[in-house]
């Protein structure tokens, strides 16, 4: 007698033992290829710790965050950069890689200047180099007003 | 004689509503021709299955990738060192494109060398050469949405290629690039095309071909008698050729993942518009033929500029493929048609020599 | 006919007596009789006066040499002729060229057996005071400015104008006239023979010491050029070739018993290789730190306000420290004891610390009732820690980059380890322990963090492939299980 097309295993033509161990075997590894499968999808699906991307930090901030003749360094790509609003309310930003040996620089409200602390160079708020050992001004970043963002890039 | 198989009482529920009888009883019938050329069979569901992938993992890219210029890089390192297993998706998505476009091409060839594109599936052939054609579209818009240094570089040439075709050039390169020059616009344009448009339009077309493929059966290589089903020269779909595609898929995704693990993709510079486009740049492996050949042709045949004759030649060449059930009458009367292999073998050869020259020049 | 006096007849006695001595080698045996000086001398003008003293005299150059005309007529018509070439008196730029006749012509110096340099005149006019004068008639200086006209000697006769212990008179004749100098460059101070004269160069010079360096040492003679020009002997990178002129040269130097070697030390130094390899004019020459007219080196206890100048921060950290107060009160340099003066090198981490070779060490010893051996100990393990800690950072880090794995994030934060690093070497000099701490604990704990990233990151990398092995195997199992499955079901059919 010949079995009709089945698509289902359901005749007896292996011993149960057998049948048993591959159905278990089948039903195992699914179970544990799922497992693997699933894992890293819910792990994924789960907010990282540091909440959000890390922000080039083209976007400063709101300018009524930064209160006047303040300087505030942040990440620029894969450099520090500097925002500095005067006392006159106006925004200026530099790079804030010091041009003497790469440290970072800081605006110094006593001294209205912007400093490094490694040698004691100081930049006007041109950017210019006017004391101590830096060779060459800092470079020049644009600021952008976006309504109350403050945006900085590099060539605008 | 169809058999009985014991209900459950959800198959009940459901085929008193949506008469799943007819429908049980198609599935039962498909089946799958065997012969020495069946193993090409496989290679359009792998297409499939790697284009699933692709929209898994791009929609679980989409839960942290930010399309703007100034974030698009960061978003992405983010990805890669933030979030969970977020190294693992990014590079399976890529890989699982690059795949994706291989699998497309060793099936869209064996159909060719088969001649299945013949009487009467011209309808499934064109959808397919739709669909090939959108694959690339998925491939060249996805590719700048890491906004890299090479992405852009790449992008800014593609782009430029296209606009150097008189007449319409121009007005579809700055539909492209939402402007003269490669932006932040051109990004979201991009990562629009990408995530939106093509899926749309990819589904449907997909659907298309999927529907004409159930209706019309597979198709059997001209040499190879079709013989009835119960001579054993045929396998049923159910469960057998559909257990073995799933296998497949199955050993398909460990390779992804094993790729995805040994050889991450990378990230690259953050790209600067405004710096000199470094050494060595060059499309994708997928354009590198074309791309290889423009660069090969002189700067000026009779009158006619060098690139434009390339374009031409190639947008004609891609014309004749695309509608070679047309004209290719032998086959669809059953015919041994031998310089449909000579086509063939000639097109493979030469888009592999260029490829490869495109690597070592 | 001129008047004859018995002074005249005298004169030509004496003429006749000095003749053979004034004889040149390459003139004619009969030296026709220089008529201009003779008539000119018997009215007795300076001019000749001056004249008899001349050098040119004693060559055999007559007046006529340089005023023109035919100095063998005792006719003044005939001998002031312009017929035969008489100039009168040139004046401006003529004077200048009367001279380069002669002097800047080789083969003429020469017939006169002379050695002498012949581009002084291509000099002058290519020097600061070749430039045209305030009128702008004639250039600054003539000829005649420095070396007089009637009475040119020899520099190297005592009684020159341009002698070593005259030139300093000749040079500050404008060079110190306020007024003047205003004319042409305002912001030019106008004191520098007063601060001269406060230096040893400028002491022993006037005392009569002709081996010292007076203005023409440094500055040159004819060549003179601003110091921001290249090509000047005291544009900054050539100041210390100029001074090693003399300071190098031990045979020279022999009589003022003092070293000899600070050329050869400043060479070799941080300052030397700075200013003379990579010419950053920022760097030190000799007179950064010795003064230029006043040169003199630095007291003991001012020597930290020298070096202050530029190390600004060392310098005051220093001032305020523990060991200001010392320092003096024994008598020991400020910055040069550990730094050196000429052969400064690059401070390194050596330097500090209690073991045999640091500086500290050469004073602090374990039982001294300071607290500098303790402080100088600790200091130095710290910044040993500090400097291991970041290099170990920079190390994993790339090693997990190599490996493919994302750490710019740490790698960014590493600069302010480094920056640390370099601060607190800044804060050694307050040679206070705590200070020191804060500085580089700040540092340590970046590095630390830093270098656990990389840690970390390399962790997760072999974490990766693990969990790729076992969801591989998962995968094979299914893959055989599913394998065998579907054997089955086809057997079966």
């Amino acid at each position: 007698m010949r079995d009709s097309a089945t698509t289902y295993a359901g005749s007896t033509a292996s011993p149960p033992g057998r049948r048993d161990f591959l159905k278990y075997l089948l039903g195992g590894s699914l179970l544990g290829w799922l497992a693997s499968l699933l894992y890293p999808l819910f792990a994924y699906l789960k907010p990282p710790k540091t909440g959000e991307v890390e922000v080039s930090s083209v976007k400063v901030g709101k300018i009524g965050d930064i209160p006047k003749d303040s300087g505030v360094v942040f990440r620029f790509g894969e450099q520090p950069a500097i925002l500095v609003r005067t006392a006159d309310g106006e925004l200026r930003a530099f790079s804030a890689t010091c041009t003497h040996l790469e440290c970072t620089v800081q605006y110094r409200k006593d001294m209205g200047f912007i400093w490094c602390a490694c040698h004691n160079g100081k930049y006007d708020l041109n950017g210019r180099n006017v004391s101590g050992p830096p060779p060459r001004p800092l470079e020049v970043y644009k600021v952008i007003l976006q309504g109350d963002e403050v945006i900085v890039t590099k060539n605008g | 004689m169809d058999q009985q198989l014991p209900r459950s009482r959800w198959f009940t529920w459901f085929d008193q509503r949506l008469q799943l009888e007819d429908l049980l009883h198609f599935l039962r019938k498909k089946s799958v021709p065997r012969h020495r050329h069946s193993v090409w069979y496989y290679f359009g569901g792998v297409t499939l299955f790697l284009f699933l992938i692709q929209v898994a993992t791009g929609i679980l890219l989409l839960l942290y990738y930010k399309g703007s210029e100034d974030l698009a890089f960061e978003s992405i390192r983010f990805i890669m060192s933030k979030v969970e297993f977020g190294w693992l998706i990014r590079s399976i998505h890529s890989w699982s494109a690059n795949l994706m476009i291989l699998a497309a091409l060793i099936h869209m060839f064996s159909v060719f060398f088969t001649r299945a594109y013949r009487f009467p599936r011209e309808l499934t052939w064109l959808t397919g050469m739709l669909l090939f054609f959108l694959a690339l579209g998925f491939g060249f818009s996805g590719y700048l949405l890491p906004w890299n240094e090479l992405a852009f570089f790449a992008t800014k040439v593609g782009t430029e290629i296209i606009g150097a075709v008189p007449v319409v050039g121009k007005p579809i390169l700055e539909f492209l690039r939402g402007g003269g020059n490669v932006t932040g616009a051109t990004l979201s344009r991009f990562f629009g095309f990408h995530a939106a448009v093509l899926p749309g339009v990819f589904t449907v077309i997909l659907s298309i071909h999927l529907i004409f493929v159930q209706r019309q059966g597979m198709s059997e290589p001209l040499g190879t008698e079709p013989r009835a089903e119960n001579e054993g020269k045929t396998m049923p779909f159910f469960p057998n050729f559909l257990l073995r595609d799933l296998l497949l898929w199955l050993i398909v995704l460990n390779v992804l993942v094993i790729l995805a693990v040994f050889f991450p993709w990378e990230l690259g510079k953050k790209a600067d518009p405004f710096a000199s486009a470094p050494a060595g740049i060059r499309p994708e492996w997928y354009f590198l033929f074309m791309f290889q050949t423009l660069k090969l042709l002189p700067a000026k045949i009779l009158v006619i500029d060098g690139e434009i004759v390339g374009i031409a030649a190639f947008g004609l060449a891609g014309i004749l493929w695309t509608l070679i059930p047309f004209w290719d009458r032998k086959s669809s009367r059953g015919e041994r048609n031998r310089l449909i292999n000579y086509v063939g073998v000639f097109v493979v050869m030469y888009i592999i020599v260029f490829t490869i020259l495109g690597y070592l020049m | 006919m001129t008047k004859i006096s018995s002074g005249r007849k005298a004169l030509s006695l004496l003429t006749i007596l000095v003749l053979p001595v004034s004889v040149s080698a390459h003139l004619t045996a009969d030296r026709p009789i220089d008529q201009c000086f003779v008539c000119h001398e018997s009215m007795g003008d300076k001019p000749s006066a001056l004249f008899k003293h001349d050098i040119h005299l004693k060559n055999g150059i007559s007046c006529a040499g340089c005023h023109g005309g035919d100095s063998s007529k005792d006719d003044m018509e005939l001998a002031m002729n312009p017929k035969a070439g008489f100039i009168g008196v040139p004046k401006g730029d003529r004077l200048s060229e009367v001279c380069a006749h002669c002097h800047a012509d080789a083969n003429a110096m020469k017939s006169y057996g002379s050695s002498l340099r012949t581009d002084e005149y291509q000099l002058l006019q290519g020097s600061v005071h070749g430039q045209y004068a305030v009128e702008g008639k004639q250039r600054i200086a003539q000829c005649t400015t420095c070396h007089g006209a009637h009475g040119i000697v020899s520099p190297r006769d005592p009684s020159s104008p341009v002698y070593p212990t005259k030139v300093t008179a000749t040079c500050a004749s404008c060079h110190s006239n306020a007024v003047y100098m205003q004319r042409y460059n305002p912001a030019l101070p106008v004191d520098q023979l007063e601060k001269y004269r406060t230096s040893v160069h400028g002491d022993r010079n006037a005392h009569g010491d002709s081996k010292v360096a007076e203005c023409a040492s440094c500055h040159g003679s004819h060549d003179i050029r601003p110091a921001k020009d290249a090509k000047s002997s005291i544009y900054p990178v050539n100041i210390p070739q100029t001074c090693a002129k003399c300071h190098a040269d031990a045979a020279y130097m022999r009589p003022y018993a003092i070293p000899t070697d600070q050329y050869e030390k400043y060479v070799k130094s941080v300052h030397g290789v700075a200013l003379l390899e990579k010419h950053d004019t920022g760097a030190p020459a000799c007179n950064s730190c010795h003064g230029n007219h006043g040169a003199t080196p630095p007291g003991v206890q001012s020597i930290s306000k020298v070096c202050g100048t530029c190390h600004t921060l060392n310098a005051e950290l220093f001032g305020s420290s523990s060991h200001k107060k010392v320092f003096d009160e024994r008598k020991i340099p400020e910055c040069e004891s550990c730094h050196g003066n000429h052969l400064v090198e690059h401070a390194t981490q050596d330097l500090l610390g209690v073991t045999t070779g640091t500086t500290c060490a050469r004073c602090h010893t374990p039982d001294d009732k300071s607290q500098g051996y303790t402080a100088a100990k600790r200091m130095r393990v710290l910044m040993d820690s500090l400097s291991n800690t970041d290099l170990s950072a920079v190390t994993i880090l790339n090693q997990a980059e190599q490996k493919g794995m994302e750490v710019s994030e740490a790698t960014f934060k590493l600069r302010d380890a480094r920056q640390a690093l370099i601060e607190s070497r800044i804060v050694v000099h307050s040679f206070d322990f705590q200070k020191f701490k804060t500085v580089a604990d700040k540092g340590l704990s970046i590095a630390s963090n830093a270098r656990e990233e990389g840690d970390r990151a390399i962790h997760e990398y072999y974490v990766r492939r693990i969990g790729l092995g076992i969801a591989t195997l998962f995968m094979t199992l299914l893959a055989v299980s599913l394998f065998l499955t579907i054997r089955r079901i086809e057997r079966k059919t």
